[in-house]
């Protein structure tokens, strides 16, 4: 079956999360991504969760769901003779995604001038925390410290307490998604007649980007002269999360165009012909204010999140149920789109996981892949090389 | 260095029928590298949540909502005035570089002229229920009859099939369906305290324009478009794979994580001097640990037996977030963040609006640019979150004004006559503002009172 990426190669010099989701999504599309890991592996070989809890670099839940479809290959490239590999390996790729912090592949006489003298179609793609220039290029960074410079975490959490990270390594994913982004643009204009580029793709800049809410409240704050805040739970009527019978939904009934609707839903008609009743939700009186959260509330609670999800979606409400991994995984609509993948892995046993984003038509996703064990494939990418693996061996290279 | 790599998108136009959040910010990606963007939107019916334009609220309420924090809506100066479809923050931070067209497909005339449209584009992105786009009788089936190489993203919430198939939600309802919204939450608080994210509107952007040039690059090679079905929640899922698998894996269902991560401790926010300002602080080394010590002069944490080790440090994280919460509060925010990078420790001032477009770095990188929108005025936005070295880019024209481009799009692009043209606009269904009888200048009557 023909697939999106069908004879792209894709060489992933990078670790962690960002740019090895950016090598999966070219991976599970059907391009031929080598992934290069230090001898010791990818740093999230190590980080878990693992299998049973039992540390073991080849059941990281976290390695084993970015890096489905690609070959891996050792190499240490802190040696020359390793760097003389590295160098054989990007000659042959078409993009190249790294993370190495910035400046280090100019001092290894790699840099994208020197790579794209007899090779002017390579896109290399470098992501770090701060970008390849300014001031702060040097500096760390981490999931929640670019969350907090760059993203919206100012915003998460009660006006009460402290500010809260989103979820997971949530930045580092969308920075990779944007670096893939690029990456195929770039091999666009190649396949047009163009040249390849070198993209510096920082994670801080992908957040200064980032739509959840950072750049509208940017413009806000640039149209009005005020900052947003944190806002105190429980702060709009009828609107936000609530507590359900077995859990929270977070369904919007106040001030909405169906707020009418919604008074006849929950049983308090009455209040339709309330004076209150068709004003912006933030000129309702504390009286009706009052009245509408405790019949809201107490509607909701009678009602499992799903059902009280269903039964206002029918009359036209925004909203939805605040589901745990448990309610996600057993979810009807989300096993009936098939959107699980089943793995099998010889160390982490079977198990399913998140599978296709996309749904193509013409071009449909091939069957689902394991992750690759360390170095599983250093026989056949080093020997399609012509390198001699035993003397790559011998010379701790790989 | 002199610009001569063309943007990788020049030459592809692009169709949007997209409302709210997500839809448009696939179609700004692809305008900021080239892409001819015309946006599709009606001036016979207001788009929800879109534009501005339903439910406006007075000069008077939009000033205090935005007092109290609140800008998912704002206008310029706090000022609906005439026309705040033309003035609204949430609009206008996607659609620069793009084109507007006014165009209502539910209408017979509207659908003939969107179909002519299709014939000349590339691609067409839309985020609307399922529901409207069948009944609108624009499906991909209809029309890759009219241009075979066409390529159409539909982002529906949850799919176009399946048991939610039609629930319309946000980008905060989507990340509660998919276990985002909990994950998030505070470990020891319940989610109606967490606010609410819209971080599936964010990826979906980049994942969608990823789809379109992969799409592109394709058709390249195979001549024919296709149709990418891609739901918000499902190009958001694969970012909680990790908490997924711990489920399929182990049977663990995951638990609010707020600022906590698997391993590392410290790893939070602490308070330093002022009102609500806070430093992220992520230490996984013992190295970062003696460095972060250092810096704030607590000797005694180093010495605390609990804390020699990693694993210490995470077992008594409680007591040595509340240690180090004693410590950062009297520094100046700024003054800690670049003292404890110079010695080597990974922390991140917690940064508003305002700190956000003062930051050395991003102003350094050129990432804040201005536009002027005739008659509304001269502003900073957010810029391009990519760079590329031999690619300079820059923001190209301003969001554009309800309308603003009928007469290029309708007579040049699409080869309306002028009197065909004219009879659009006579009767009402092509223009560049709301009729009266549509949206009622309600608040502007209440500022004169």
């Amino acid at each position: 079956m023909a697939q999106l990426f069908d004879g792209l190669k894709v060489l992933e010099l990078a670790q962690h999360v960002a740019g090895p989701f950016a090598g999966k999504l070219f991976a599970d599309y059907g391009a031929d991504v080598i992934k290069v890991e230090p001898p010791e592996g990818d740093r999230s070989r190590h980080e878990g969760p693992f299998k049973d809890d039992v540390p073991d670099p080849e059941t990281s839940a976290l390695f084993l769901h970015l890096n489905t479809h690609k070959k891996s290959v050792t190499l240490d490239v802190e040696s020359e003779e390793g760097r003389r590999v590295l160098r054989r390996l990007i000659d042959d790729a078409d993009v190249v995604i790294e993370s190495y912090r910035p400046g280090q592949l100019t001092e290894w006489g790699l840099s994208y001038d020197e790579l794209a003298k007899d090779h002017p179609d390579l896109v290399l793609a470098s992501i770090t925390p701060f970008g390849q220039t300014g001031p702060w290029r040097d500096y760390r960074g981490s999931e929640i410290t670019l969350q907090a410079l760059g993203g919206p975490m100012h915003l998460n959490g009660s006006s009460y307490r402290e500010p809260l990270k989103s979820g997971g390594y949530v930045a580092q994913y969308h920075c990779g998604i944007a670096t893939a982004y690029a990456c195929v643009a770039a091999r666009l204009r190649v396949a047009m007649g163009g040249k390849g580029d070198h993209i510096d793709q920082a994670i801080y800049e992908a957040q200064a980007g980032f739509r959840d809410r950072r750049t509208v409240y940017t413009t806000g704050y640039s149209y009005t002269g005020y900052v947003a805040k944190r806002q105190p739970p429980g702060s709009r009527v009828a609107m936000g999360p609530r507590p359900t019978a077995d859990g929270y939904a977070n369904i919007y009934a106040g001030g909405t165009k169906h707020f009418l609707a919604a008074l006849d839903l929950i049983g308090r008609p009455d209040l339709k012909d309330h004076p209150d009743a068709n004003k912006n939700i933030a000129l309702y009186s504390e009286d009706f204010a009052a009245e509408v959260e405790g019949s809201w509330m107490g509607w909701l609670i009678q009602r499992d999140k799903r059902t009280a999800v269903k039964e206002t979606q029918d009359i036209g409400l925004l909203g939805g149920a605040i589901l745990t991994t448990e309610d996600l995984i057993t979810d009807e609509h989300y096993r009936s789109r098939g959107v699980w993948d089943t793995i099998e892995h010889p160390k982490a046993g079977t198990y399913e996981a998140p599978g296709r984003q996309l749904i193509l038509s013409d071009t449909p996703r091939q069957e689902p892949a394991r992750a690759p064990l360390l170095g599983e494939h250093n026989a056949e990418v080093y020997g399609a090389l012509g390198l001699d693996l035993d003397q790559l061996r011998s010379q701790s290279v790989i | 260095m002199a610009n001569s790599n063309p943007l990788p998108l020049e030459g592809i136009r692009i169709a949007e029928i997209t409302v709210v959040w997500a839809g448009p910010h696939v179609t700004q990606v692809l305008a900021e590298w080239g892409a001819d963007v015309i946006r599709v939107e009606p001036i016979t019916h207001v788009q929800p949540y879109s534009r501005g334009g339903e439910r406006v609220s007075s000069k008077e309420v939009s000033r205090r909502t935005a007092e109290t924090g609140t800008l998912t809506g704002a206008y310029v100066d706090c000022d609906p005035a005439e026309e705040p479809w033309n003035r609204n923050n949430a609009f206008n931070s996607h659609s620069r570089n793009k084109r507007s067209m006014a165009c209502d497909i539910m209408l017979p005339e509207g659908k003939e002229a969107f179909l002519r449209l299709i014939e000349k584009v590339d691609v067409l992105i839309e985020n609307n229920v399922p529901v409207t786009i069948e009944r609108a009788g624009i499906t991909y089936d209809v029309l890759k009859e009219i241009n075979p190489r066409l390529i159409m993203l539909r982002m529906p919430a949850y799919g176009l099939d399946g048991p939610y198939k039609n629930y319309r939600g946000f980008g905060t309802h989507v990340e509660g369906m998919i276990g985002h919204h909990w994950l998030r939450g505070y470990p020891d608080g319940s989610p109606d305290e967490t606010g609410e994210a819209f971080t599936a509107d964010a990826l979906a952007g980049v994942m969608g324009a990823f789809a379109v040039t992969s799409a592109l690059l394709k058709r390249h090679q195979t001549g024919v478009g296709q149709q990418i079905e891609m739901p918000l929640a499902e190009a958001f899922l694969p970012a909680l794979g990790e908490w997924i698998l711990d489920y399929t894996m182990n049977g663990r269902v995951a638990q609010p994580q707020g600022n906590l991560h698997r391993t590392h401790a410290p790893h939070s926010v602490f308070p330093t001097q002022g009102e609500d300002q806070w430093i992220a602080l992520d230490v996984a080394t013992d190295e970062e640990f003696r460095a972060l010590c250092d810096v704030l002069g607590t000797a005694e944490l180093l010495a605390d037996e609990r804390f020699q080790t990693g694993v210490g440090r995470k077992e008594h994280e409680a007591a040595l977030n509340q240690a180090l919460a004693e410590a950062t509060k009297s520094w100046v925010n700024d003054d800690l963040f670049h003292k404890l990078q110079a010695a080597g420790v990974t922390a991140g001032s917690v940064h508003d609006e305002a700190a956000l477009m003062q930051s050395p770095q991003l102003n350094d990188r050129g990432f804040f640019e201005e536009l002027t929108i005739s008659g509304i005025g001269t502003h900073t936005y957010p810029g391009i979150m990519t760079k590329w070295a031999n690619t300079p880019n820059h923001l190209r024209t301003p969001p554009p004004r309800i309308g603003e481009h009928n007469e290029e799009i309708y007579i040049d692009l699409l080869g309306y006559s002028r009197e065909e043209y004219d009879d659009l606009v006579a009767r009402g269904l092509v223009g560049t503002t709301y009729s009266e009888q549509l949206v009622p200048r309600t608040w502007l009557a209440t500022q004169e009172r």
